[in-house]
């Protein structure tokens, strides 16, 4: 976090004691801090009250004498002599509750919230002990979906303003609104609108009453029944805090957890609804062979394992290599990196799949900028994904530091991001030409982008650096972040998708790094790993390109994919696949069947989110602890105790015996992890995570990007690949809530370019790149660069299209099937 | 000298005890074939209870699960089909099982119970020769249309057929779905007492669904 100037203190009397609170905060914030709790409904820490539902009145004396006033409005001032407990105070409370029950159902025994419900918590400890109401109660039409996942049932809201002030306020997705008057008043989403928000979960979440529910947890459990447990979000790398909730060994729902670092309690329906994939039915629960005539036979643990101990043992150490295990833990992905290492001994190792930007960069790359540090940002300049689309809960804090904070915000992005409305400046560039951006932006005296200097030059300044697409060259924000650098009292925040890729990378799980942030090529770094190790490999590894070109031409013989899906990830998706089939053995270590690991050999089940336990880290290099509550279906088990009994086969000693020891081995042999112990996650003010390396890490690698060789790509139709949330990932499609979702694909154009190919809006177009050709609807977006072409990446039509770095656009051949998907899936809203 | 007489008559005392029990009125009863009446609270097998028009009065809500100190009760609730609802309201117990094994009947489930849905009856004999048929599901458990309970022996005295038909909710758990076809239909829901009430006060003058219908 900043520093922070202390806040001025005052003196105030809080029920006859005298306490010092800062100035300018509220009664309510005041009075908890200090151990008092005012009942509230509407007040909400992190957004800006309201004073709706007078649930939190308390008596304040003034000149006029002593006045009941809300707590969760009222900025404390010195001297300040407050009662929240008087007479008068209690009569107010029961006369409030009163009232809100006055129309409330009695739904307690069926209702979602019954058991965890501020309304019955409060009606029990502040209410009347009985209404005095005998009419008739208000009536609605039970539980109506304000969209494909939210459901509103009116006659339990008590109008507090949570869930519309959190989508104006936080997520920018005014979609619901309060209408009607008097008791008929409820929120509703505008007509023909769904509540399409990516951040509808957060709403349930706040709702005080069970008004707001989401389908999959609708029913499935009561609030006593619930086991529960916290860890981090896996869908992104942001590190979201998370609780883990289980009825019946079942995770039915997942609520966000107030982290200060990094979520502010607040998530994504993705991070929310994809626990949904842990119980697919397609999760792997038993190891697979591939037998004599092709076909995938379920094995025992044994049979499965002597197979890929005796490929993995009859060729040489470095004719193997490994994609993947950026979705594991630390745990699991640095034994992956010692198994690899040291027990086939090979250096081709790479945790990223076709979207790498480089690990020494990512790993290395100083100052580094923490999430908090966006708060106390003069500008924040976003040259990355979209935020809303890749980071979910990370353009929440964008959003919070430029809307509440006050920063100034620059977007650089080839095309309309879910930032563009708060950004004082947004470039939109071509795709292939970011070089010449940062060439303008950086030399003396260029006309262009004026205002976006002028801002630049106020710091502190706040880089949030990433790829922005997949088409883009990687080194692109390597010279982003160099340019960032020499701004005023910047700090870049290096951006990588992956939930654990950082993490990853951490533990060495990339061709050029060893665990701990220590390059292959640092002979001192390497000496002391070899200490605990035994003799390494100097020479850095394959990446991912590499491994599949070596591969396909012989060099590599056999393949272990932990969690990877190269075929859809790659830049040339017919190439990846014909590279695992001449790869002569792959063994996939994975939860699903996916495009790749359909032609392995050997496919073993391994634990996933909330059946693991270990360390993860996020963007900021902060280690967070990630727990387990559940078993893995069927025989599923942890990665870590696979590679232990792999390497015994091998007749290699990997010590991994279990989660903690192999967390002290790291502790023992990664420098910039030196201090790091699961207990001080656990427990203590260290809960929220550590930023790796503390005070008593050492870091090795100080990566200074560097700009030069860097050329603009040229071509008619650049090719942006951006990533869309509900893309056609595994996780996504395996979770019902979310499966829905998933964006029509389709090809987007600027109108100018459409119009000169003689295309028209709505019209079936063939897109064909280097790599491949789909059919695609075409859109007209005058957001993007003219000269270019959007196709959202990795959805289940377009990753065929692989990331060529120009596309073509014409009229599809074959009349006759125009229009035919336009219809969209717009449904929802209301009836 | 009383002593001797005493000890002499001895032998004989036993046959006065024998005798005079002989002549008192028998107490023990020939089960199967004659059944004792049961005190009225007697605290025997659960069932799950309908409303007079055949929906099913449990709710699905877990209270009893949550309330049962022996923890044999598990329930799932799940949305009630629009079309064809099992209970009142939107959530029906669409998983409801009872391990009497473990069950102490103690009768909190009763209690906690919001709708009166499930009750205790006087049927005690369920002797099983299987460890899982012990486990009643809401097959065994419900009530038939009629009210009887689902069992062996559902006639004889050991049960007090017109008591556990007039055994009911008290209250209604939550507005039906908002339908007003279903709104102040007071059949199912006869409440406080027995017999029938009227229709709530105003329930079905204005609601959305008959503007929708209409
Ligand atoms: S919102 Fe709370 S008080 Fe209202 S019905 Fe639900 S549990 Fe009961
Ligand atoms: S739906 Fe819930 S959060 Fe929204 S206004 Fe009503 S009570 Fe408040
Ligand atoms: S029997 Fe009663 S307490 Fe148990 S789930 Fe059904 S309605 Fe709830
Ligand atoms: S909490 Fe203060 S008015 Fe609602």
């Amino acid at each position: 976090m900043p520093e922070q100037p202390p806040p001025e203190m005052v003196t105030i009397s809080l029920d006859g004691q005298e306490i010092e609170v800062p100035q300018g905060e509220y009664i309510i914030k005041a009075a908890e801090d200090q151990g008092t709790y005012i009942p509230r409904f509407c007040y909400h820490s992190r957004m800006k009250p309201v004073g709706l539902c007078r649930m939190c009145l308390v008596e304040v004396e003034t000149p006029r004498g002593r006045i009941l006033t809300t707590a969760c409005n009222t900025p404390v001032a010195p001297e300040m002599i407050v009662d929240t407990e008087s007479a008068v105070v209690q009569k107010a409370q029961e006369g409030i509750l009163e009232f809100l029950l006055i129309n409330h159902p009695l739904d307690c025994p069926v209702c979602d919230k019954g058991g965890e419900c501020p309304l019955q918590d409060q009606t029990v400890a502040y209410g009347p002990g009985e209404s005095r109401f005998v009419e008739e109660k208000r009536h609605f039409e039970k539980p109506i979906p304000l969209s494909d996942i939210v459901l509103m049932d009116r006659e339990r809201c008590i109008l507090c303003a949570r869930c519309t002030r959190f989508s104006e306020e936080v997520s920018g997705d005014p979609l619901i609104e309060f209408v009607g008057r008097g008791n008929q008043t409820h929120v509703i989403t505008f007509p023909d609108e769904p509540f399409a928000s990516y951040f509808s979960g957060n709403t349930v979440q706040i709702c005080p009453v069970g008004a707001l529910t989401a389908k999959p947890y609708r029913f499935k459990a009561r609030p006593w029944d619930l086991e529960a447990i916290e860890s981090v979000s896996m869908v992104d790398a942001s590190g979201a805090s998370i609780s883990i909730e289980t009825s019946q060994n079942e995770v039915v729902r997942i609520n966000g957890v107030d982290n200060d670092a990094t979520n502010h309690g607040w998530l994504s329906d993705k991070d929310r609804f994809v626990f949904q994939a842990i119980h697919s039915e397609n999760r792997l629960a038993t190891p697979l062979i591939r037998d004599d005539a092709g076909d995938l036979q379920p094995a025992s643990w044994g049979d499965a394992l002597d197979r890929v101990a005796d490929a993995l043992g009859s060729v040489r150490g470095d004719e193997v290599a490994s994609i993947g295990g950026a979705n594991n833990t630390n745990e699991e992905a640095f034994a992956l990196g010692k198994f690899l290492r040291t027990v086939v001994v090979t250096p081709h190792i790479d945790a990223q799949v076709g979207d790498a930007l480089n690990p020494e960069f990512l790993a290395g790359v100083t100052p580094r900028a923490e999430i908090g540090d966006l708060d106390g940002a003069a500008t924040i300049l976003v040259w990355a994904g979209d935020l809303k689309e890749e980071f979910p809960t990370l353009f929440l804090r964008v959003r919070h530091a430029v809307t509440q904070m006050g920063a100034k915000l620059i977007v650089v992005h080839p095309r309309r991001t879910g930032l563009d409305n708060i950004a004082a400046e947004k470039i939109t560039y071509r795709p292939g030409e970011g070089p010449e951006v940062v060439r303008k932006l950086t030399a003396q005296g260029d006309q262009d982008y004026g205002a976006v200097r002028d801002l630049l030059t106020a710091g502190p300044v706040i880089a949030l650096v990433g790829l922005t697409g997949r088409a883009e060259d990687p080194r692109l924000a390597e010279a982003v972040a160099a340019y960032a650098l020499g701004l005023p009292g910047s700090k870049v925040l290096p951006l990588a998708r992956r939930a654990n890729v950082f993490g990853a990378l951490d533990m060495g799980l990339a061709p050029t790094l060893l665990p701990g942030r220590v390059p292959v090529k640092s002979e001192s770094g390497r000496a002391e790993l070899e200490s605990h190790w035994g003799p390494l490999p100097g020479e850095a590894g394959l990446d991912t390109a590499g491994i599949i070109a070596g591969l396909a031409a012989g060099d590599l013989k056999a393949l272990l994919l932990v969690g990877a899906d190269p075929v859809r990830d790659g830049r040339n998706p017919d190439a990846v696949r014909a590279a695992l089939d001449a790869a002569e053995f792959v063994v996939s270590l994975d939860m699903f069947l996916n495009d790749s690991n359909q032609q392995a050999s050997v496919i073993l089940p391994v634990d996933g989110f909330a059946e693991t336990e270990g360390t993860v880290t996020n963007i900021e290099g902060r280690v967070q602890k990630v727990n387990r509550i559940l078993p893995g279906p069927g025989q599923s088990r942890a990665l870590w105790s696979i590679l232990d009994e792999l390497s015994s086969r091998m007749g290699g000693q990997l010590g991994a015996g279990d989660g903690p020891a192999i967390a002290k081995e790291i502790a023992l042999v990664a420098p910039a992890y030196r201090s790091m112990t699961w207990d001080r996650l656990e427990w203590g003010p260290e809960r929220d995570g550590v930023v790796m390396p503390d005070r008593d890490g050492v870091q090795e690698l100080r990566f200074v990007p560097d700009d030069s060789g860097l050329r603009p790509t040229a071509g008619r139709l650049a090719l942006h690949s951006g990533r869309v949330l509900y893309d056609g990932g595994t996780r996504n499609t395996q979770s019902p809530a979310l499966a829905g979702l998933t964006p029509d694909p389709a090809v987007y154009l600027h109108p100018r370019d459409a119009s000169a190919l003689a295309l028209a809006d709505g019209q079936e177009v063939d897109v064909a790149g280097e790599f491949g050709t789909v059919r695609l609807r075409l859109e007209l977006d005058p957001s993007l660069a003219e000269g270019s072409a959007y196709v959202p990446a990795n959805l289940d039509s377009t990753w065929v299209l692989g990331v060529p770095d120009v596309v073509t656009v014409e009229a599809q051949s074959s009349k006759g099937k125009k229009n035919e998907k336009k219809k969209g899936k717009k449904k929802g809203a209301g009836e | 000298m009383a002593g001797f007489i005493g000890e002499l008559l001895g032998p004989f005392k036993g046959f006065a005890t024998v005798m005079r029990q002989a002549f008192k009125p028998r107490l023990t009863r020939s089960y199967p074939h004659e059944m004792r009446v049961k005190p009225q609270r007697f605290h025997g097998r659960h069932v799950l209870n309908r409303y007079p028009d055949g929906m099913e009065k449990c709710i699905g809500c877990e209270l009893c699960a949550g309330v049962c100190p022996a923890s044999c009760i598990y329930v799932r609730g799940q949305d009630n089909p629009v079309d064809a609802p099992v209970s009142p309201g939107e959530r029906f117990g669409f998983v409801y099982e009872i391990n009497l094994l473990r069950c102490i009947f103690c009768g909190l489930c009763v209690e906690a119970c919001p709708t009166e849905a499930i009750t205790m009856t006087q049927l005690f004999e369920f002797s099983v020769t299987d460890r899982a048929d012990a486990i009643y599901t809401k097959d065994e458990l419900l009530v038939q249309a009629d009210g009887t309970p689902n069992h062996g022996q559902p006639d004889g005295p050991l049960i007090d057929l017109a008591e556990l038909k007039l055994a009911d909710g008290w209250m209604r758990a939550t507005s039906p779905a908002g339908r007003a076809d279903f709104e102040g239909v007071p059949a199912w829901t006869p409440s406080a007492g027995v017999g029938l009430r009227p229709a709530e006060r105003g329930q079905s003058d204005v609601t959305e669904s008959e503007e929708e219908e209409a």
